[in-house]
């Protein structure tokens, strides 16, 4: 059955493209920050996906299994060791960044990527 | 099936989190996203990530980020 | 002595976990710093080269094929590392010892993300895991972030956020990298992907692989700062308080080195690699010293000259032959110590006259003549006039591009080090020399003694590498030849 292979490797990309598509397009930074955490969650499926094998078991080697039969039927463990640190990782990231926002909207008043990130350039274009 | 069935709840909530005017639904939708993609997880026979994830992804993030937007405002403006 | 190997990492960072958890009792991590601080460039200096098996799984050979297969995380230790995460421990040591001395309460936070920083690139330097090197890329992220957040500049959390935003598209896109590489061979260890690809068992014209080296591209791009992200890494130098700055483009150019390092053993088989990186590094030579010249913050302009220099390393990387990486990564060694000094140097300036524009300054010489006359020999050495390091290690970059086929190269280096040269006569021109103008005001205080102390330790290390190359080439000489064959 490798049509789920397939699958989850087309919907992590378009979980990507998704993510892509807010984080660079779209002017609210919360949905910004939204499409940055559909990044991460597309590349995460697109690995656990990599480990995944059809018709196999979960990766954990019972003691009545026979290891020969268990080497040549379990999924791939790798990759899940890898993307449970990786989901860590995304989720403080994404808390760093509100904290950030919680603090910039308190000195702009808006969610608007336009106002509170272009200050920075305007003022030293006004400097120069 | 259902792996389908979820893949396509996840990006059909994706999207729709993405054009809410009301970022609260927002985040609740991501939430979902987040849910769902767990026990897509469980199938890929992954039951670790699953439970990180459906953690992480459907409660600590939407939590997050409904906390940051009842501290800023709601509306998408 | 292996066992240091994994202390270089696990010191800072339990430093930096402790300092935080007690920033209460402000006189003991007060000293408790400064003995971790003097600790860090010890550590590399007394451990013996080596590798480390975290969790003791000793390599497996696999019988059958012959192949090696490394289960651990591995961490090898050589010349190249002890050099540059002594360097580096020397660069931690003395900023902490600027903070320390510059206010009178410390901020446990701060402190830790200093530490952290240092544990990230030190780690990112010695693994040899792509998987691993991608968590302390995020984390090394996030430290870098907060130390710009910290400081009490204008709009340094705006710098933050933008930064955080850029770092957290790449790191996705450098992990599906990773996760192409996996798929392909089943392996994180960087050591077994080489072999794998080294004993025919990957298709290396299969675009999955190109693909894969885009994504890592990308993510090494942002890392170190080069176009397109030049603006925004010499953004957040400039927003960075002075010894943040310094310790920021420290991790800037380690995390390029080394993510670059482990990009070329696995992808020097393909042809593009070495075409993108010093394309990529002339387009960051060239805008780094044109936008340099046209920047009135000072500040600003040491951080495009900063990714000018990035440019320079990336050359030499690019160009292939052992003798071109030595360079390359000489002149990376080279940058640290010089940028790191240009950063405190100007940092004491701000201090004094609370004023970053140069047009606005004159007549400093008069006030701060050692900072003038160090910051003068630092500037002199990054633009590479001999018998300073920046010299020996342009010079090697120059015969390296004519050896290897390309005067072009070689002049464009050349001219750019003519115009790093003038960028920065011009700016130490109208910040010390010119007359002062009248609506200056110069607050009358001393320099603090502990930056002055910096700089001086920093020039110290600029003249011995200038007079004797030989005693870093050579054992980076020989680093490179075992990589290239």
């Amino acid at each position: 059955m490798a049509e789920t292979q397939l699958a989850v490797l087309f919907t992590s990309i378009a979980l990507v493209v998704i993510g892509l598509y807010a984080a660079i397009f779209v002017d609210n930074i919360i949905k910004k920050i939204i499409g940055i955490s559909f990044i991460e969650e597309g590349a995460n499926l697109f690995i656990v996906g990599i480990g995944y094998k059809a018709g196999g078991i979960v990766p954990i080697l019972l003691p009545d299994m026979d290891p020969t039969w268990f080497a040549s039927n379990a999924s791939y463990p790798l990759p899940y060791g890898l993307v449970l640190t990786s989901i860590v990782i995304g989720a403080s990231t994404l808390a760093v960044m509100l904290a950030l926002v919680m603090v910039l909207y308190r000195k702009y008043g808006t969610l608007s990527t336009s106002v509170m990130l272009a200050d920075t350039s305007k003022q030293e274009e006004y400097d120069e | 099936m259902l792996d389908i069935i979820l893949m396509i709840i996840i990006i059909v909530s994706a999207i729709l989190a993405l054009i809410q005017k009301d970022l609260l639904k927002a985040a609740i939708l991501t939430g979902f996203s987040g849910g769902a993609l767990a026990v897509l997880f469980q199938i890929l026979l992954a039951p670790d990530v699953a439970l990180t994830q459906a953690i992480v992804g459907a409660a600590i993030v939407p939590v997050f980020i409904a906390l940051a937007v009842k501290k800023t405002q709601r509306g998408d403006a | 002595m292996n066992e240091l190997i994994p202390l270089m990492v696990i010191v800072p960072m339990m430093a930096a976990l402790l300092i935080s958890a007690f920033s209460k009792f402000d006189k003991v991590i007060r000293i408790f710093a400064f003995v971790v601080a003097i600790c860090l460039p010890i550590i590399p200096l007394a451990s013996n080269y080596g590798l480390h098996f975290f969790g003791g799984y000793q390599p497996i050979v696999d019988n059958v094929t012959n192949i090696v297969y490394h289960p651990a995380i591995t961490y090898s230790f050589s010349f190249l590392q002890q050099i540059f995460i002594a360097v580096i421990g020397i660069l931690t040591f003395l900023v902490v010892f600027i903070y320390l001395t510059k206010y009178k309460k410390v901020s446990g936070p701060y402190l830790f993300l200093l530490f952290m920083g240092t544990a990230s690139v030190t780690a990112l330097i010695l693994t040899d895991d792509i998987f691993h090197m991608f968590v302390f890329f995020e984390i090394l992220a996030l430290a870098q972030v907060g130390i710009v957040a910290a400081s009490s500049i204008d709009y340094s959390y705006e710098m933050a956020l933008k930064y955080m935003i850029l770092g957290s598209i790449g790191s996705p896109i450098m992990l599906l990298g990773i996760g192409f590489l996996l798929a392909m061979t089943g392996t994180v260890n960087v050591t077994d992907i080489v072999a794998i690809i080294r004993g025919g068992l990957l298709d290396i014209t299969s675009p999955v692989f190109l693909l894969s080296l885009g994504l890592i591209f990308f993510g090494w791009l942002y890392a170190s700062g080069l176009p397109p992200f030049h603006t925004i890494k010499s953004g957040i130098y400039s927003k960075a308080e002075p010894h943040g700055a310094a310790l920021l483009q420290s991790f800037t150019v380690i995390s390029m080195i080394s993510i670059v390092i482990i990009m070329f053993r696995i992808y020097s088989v393909l042809p593009i690699f070495e075409v993108l990186i010093v394309l990529f590094s002339v387009i960051a030579m060239i805008l780094g010293v044109s936008l340099a010249l046209t920047q009135t913050d000072f500040r600003r302009m040491i951080g495009f000259l900063a990714v000018g220099e990035l440019g320079f390393i990336g050359l030499g990387i690019g160009l292939g032959t052992q003798f071109a990486i030595t360079a390359g990564l000489f002149q990376a060694l080279n940058e640290i110590v010089i940028t790191a000094l240009l950063f405190i140097g100007f940092g004491a300036i701000v201090n004094a006259t609370n004023e970053v524009d140069t047009r606005k300054l004159g007549g400093l010489l008069a006030y701060h003549p050692k900072v003038g006359i160090m910051l003068l020999i630092g500037g002199l050495a990054m633009a590479g006039v001999p018998p300073l390091s920046g010299f020996q290690s342009k010079l090697m970059l120059v015969q390296a591009s004519l050896s290897c086929g390309y005067p072009e190269l070689s002049i464009l280096t050349i001219m750019v080090s003519i115009a790093t040269f003038v960028v920065f006569v011009k700016t130490f021109y109208s910040m010390f020399l010119r007359p002062k103008p009248h609506d200056l005001e110069v607050v009358d205080k001393d320099v603090p003694r502990a930056m002055v102390f910096a700089m001086a330790v920093l020039l110290l290390i600029i003249i011995a590498f200038g007079l004797f190359p030989d005693i870093v080439t050579n054992g980076i000489s020989s680093y490179v030849g075992g990589m290239l064959q």
